[in-house]
């Protein structure tokens, strides 16, 4: 007999620890990886101080090519040959990733920066009623409008969303023989631009005198403006339920009704609500169809029947304008304001969205 | 069941005869422990794997077969969280030393998965040399590696007529030993099977049995399997997985294939190869 358990003794628990041997590096891939970005950093650097020239031209030209250099040799220590292709894809990935990151970052920055010198609780919950642009910062706020967002978007939310999951089912579900024709049709509504939108809601019911200008016209502008994005999305989604849960569920007697509402629509549950998100996303700081068609106000609106009302977007086109310093830094909070909301709201969404299946 | 019974008592007779000739060692394993995260699925797993021939690891589901034939090709340290303790050797090295380069390994050490996963875009003759291209190797004479290598898979006669036609139009059974094929094309001195035959009928599964065998005259393969039948035909070795609920699984035993399914020592061993659980 050549192999037998009993030829090994069986090692006492205490003695073996669980160890990632695939995450040691050599000393010498340490160093290079050092030298090879602190190289091109002072390099960097260097030039930035001495040259004047922009700095994504200085990260592009100099640094990237650099720190490519640089990481090559550290995975050649470290693996060898192959260590050059998976070191500079990395770079790159992380390269290409940091100037965006600069480039967002920086826009996020200055927003929070400029629209923090805003902040304070009246800021947050007062209206604009008596409000000139010449105000001093202690008075008034944006509570209207934030309202007015609210109400604006929650309503074209309510309408699209229904319209936009509806269509999508048309689509991978019940696959009429419409559907090269409305995804045609979805595509080519996705590139309407707001202006028309809001142009679309004026003339067919404002001017008409069907609605007043109000939240409910402005959500119908949104609406329009969402319904592409969250037909589109809800479409993929759903084509990435598994066809053996379809057949699973039919096989079980089900109608297609119920496969649909009770076995596919929640399998996809997280990607509708991500389908929810990117439509409410898309359409939270249009201004132009709010021009249109809700106009402004400077009281806080309940109503979204029949009064003008104010938004965080037609806030800040508002105040940007002004020549006076405090309605400018009230502009940047509102826009500081109308983030922090859309972060709010995905945070909460999501982590709403990624419970368990309740038993 | 009885059918079993029936079949090993058959081929226990046969295999008895047969003389177990000892090989080299080509692979083993000292003390390998596997976690993912906390979770320890494997505890101190000792194999030998004897070059040119057949080692087949069996064991009831969620025994840690899987996982412990992917730290044979370091696979396993793709997964986030996993860990390991212990020595994966090859040819005396063991695998997971700092200076050893994984992508070496992969290529030394082939692999074929449960189920088929030929490159959709690829027509069949590029599926069998897209392991050169992704490694980077140069063969001459592709015409004949592709020739060479579908025979081997027990593949050629069938799709000689189409081999510039997408490997998406094979069957099932066709397109595991097209990627056994594929996996072959590099020349591998070892070859990991998980569960190759699970998804194919029985006559897939008989000419993948067939090729295995004619493969292990060249190469070291080692297979993990839920047929036991299919342990008894293609395998010289045999290590049985056992793990309770919870904890980690660990080898009950390892021999001889005759030995396991002919004169097991351990009464888990007796109960598993004749069906009477798992």
């Amino acid at each position: 007999m050549t192999i037998l358990m009993s030829e090994v003794p069986p090692i006492r628990k205490e003695d073996i620890a669980p160890q990632r041997p695939w995450s040691r590096r050599p000393a010498s891939f340490w160093f290079a990886a050092f030298l090879g970005t602190a190289v091109p950093f002072a390099i960097f650097g260097g030039l930035f101080f001495v040259t004047e020239l922009p700095v994504p031209v200085l990260l592009i030209a100099f640094y990237l090519p650099l720190q490519l250099i640089g990481a090559g040799l550290a995975g050649y220590s470290a693996k060898g040959k192959h260590g050059i292709a998976d070191s500079s894809i990395i770079v790159l990935a992380i390269g290409a990733t940091t100037l965006s990151a600069i480039v967002l970052g920086s826009m996020l920055l200055i927003i929070i920066v400029r629209g923090f010198a805003a902040m304070r609780p009246s800021f947050i919950f007062q209206n604009s009623v008596y409000i000139s642009p010449s105000t001093p910062l202690e008075y008034g706020g944006i509570g209207h409008a934030i309202v007015g967002t609210f109400l604006i978007v929650g309503i074209a939310t309510i309408i699209s969303v229904p319209f936009g999951i509806a269509t999508a089912v048309y689509v991978t579900e019940i696959r009429g023989r419409a559907v090269p024709y409305v995804r045609f049709f979805i595509q080519a509504m996705s590139g309407v631009p707001s202006v028309v939108a809001g142009l679309f809601v004026l003339t067919v019911f404002i001017l008409t005198g069907v609605l007043s200008q109000s939240a409910i016209a402005a959500a119908i502008a949104y609406a329009i403006l969402m319904l592409p994005t969250v037909a589109r999305t809800a479409e993929e989604v759903l084509k990435l339920v598994p066809e053996d849960l379809r057949t699973g569920a039919l096989a079980l007697g089900s109608t297609r009704a119920r496969v649909v509402l009770n076995v596919v629509i929640p399998a996809a549950r997280t990607g509708i609500i991500t389908a929810m998100l990117l439509g409410i996303a898309r359409v939270v700081g249009e201004t132009a169809p709010l021009l249109l068609t809700a106009l402004k106000n400077d009281q806080t609106v309940l109503n979204p029947l029949s009064d003008p009302i104010s938004a965080l977007p037609t806030f800040i086109f508002d105040n940007v304008a002004q020549p006076y310093p405090d309605a400018v830094t009230r502009a940047w909070g509102a826009a500081l304001a109308l983030m922090i909301l859309v972060s709010i709201l995905f945070t909460v969404t999501r982590f709403l969205s990624a419970r368990k299946p309740r038993r | 069941m009885e059918e079993t019974v029936v079949a090993m008592e058959e081929l226990d007779v046969e295999l008895s005869a047969a003389k177990v000739e000892t090989k080299p060692i080509e692979m083993s394993t000292k003390g390998v422990s596997v976690w993912f995260g906390k979770r320890k699925i494997l505890e101190n797993v000792n194999i030998d794997f004897q070059k040119k021939s057949v080692t087949a690891l069996i064991g009831p589901s969620g025994c840690g077969k899987s996982t412990f034939i992917r730290t044979l090709n370091r696979l396993h340290e793709l997964i986030p969280g996993a860990a390991l303790a212990g020595e994966v050797l090859y040819e005396g090295e063991d695998i997971y030393r700092q200076d050893v380069d994984p992508v070496q390994i992969r290529l030394s050490i082939g692999m074929v998965f449960q189920k088929p996963n030929p490159f959709p875009s690829m027509t069949i003759r590029g599926n069998v040399l897209s392991g050169l291209k992704l490694s980077g190797i140069k063969r001459p004479d592709h015409d004949s590696l592709v020739e060479q290598t579908l025979t081997s898979a027990g593949l050629w006669k069938e799709v000689k007529d189409r081999l510039n036609s997408p490997a998406g139009d094979l069957s099932g059974g066709q397109q595991q030993r097209l990627v056994i094929a594929r996996a072959l094309a590099v020349n591998p001195h070892v070859l990991l099977m998980d569960e190759p035959c699970s998804a194919l009928d029985p006559a897939s599964t008989l000419k993948i049995e067939e090729t295995i065998r004619q493969l292990s005259k060249d190469i070291t393969i080692i297979i993990v399997t839920h047929n036991m039948q299919q342990a008894v035909r293609v395998s010289d070795y045999t290590a049985f997985f056992l793990a309770e609920e919870n904890q980690p699984g660990y080898v009950v035993e390892q021999g001889p294939t005759t030995e396991i399914f002919g004169n097991p020592r351990d009464q888990r061993t007796l109960d598993y190869v004749n069906g009477r659980f798992g």
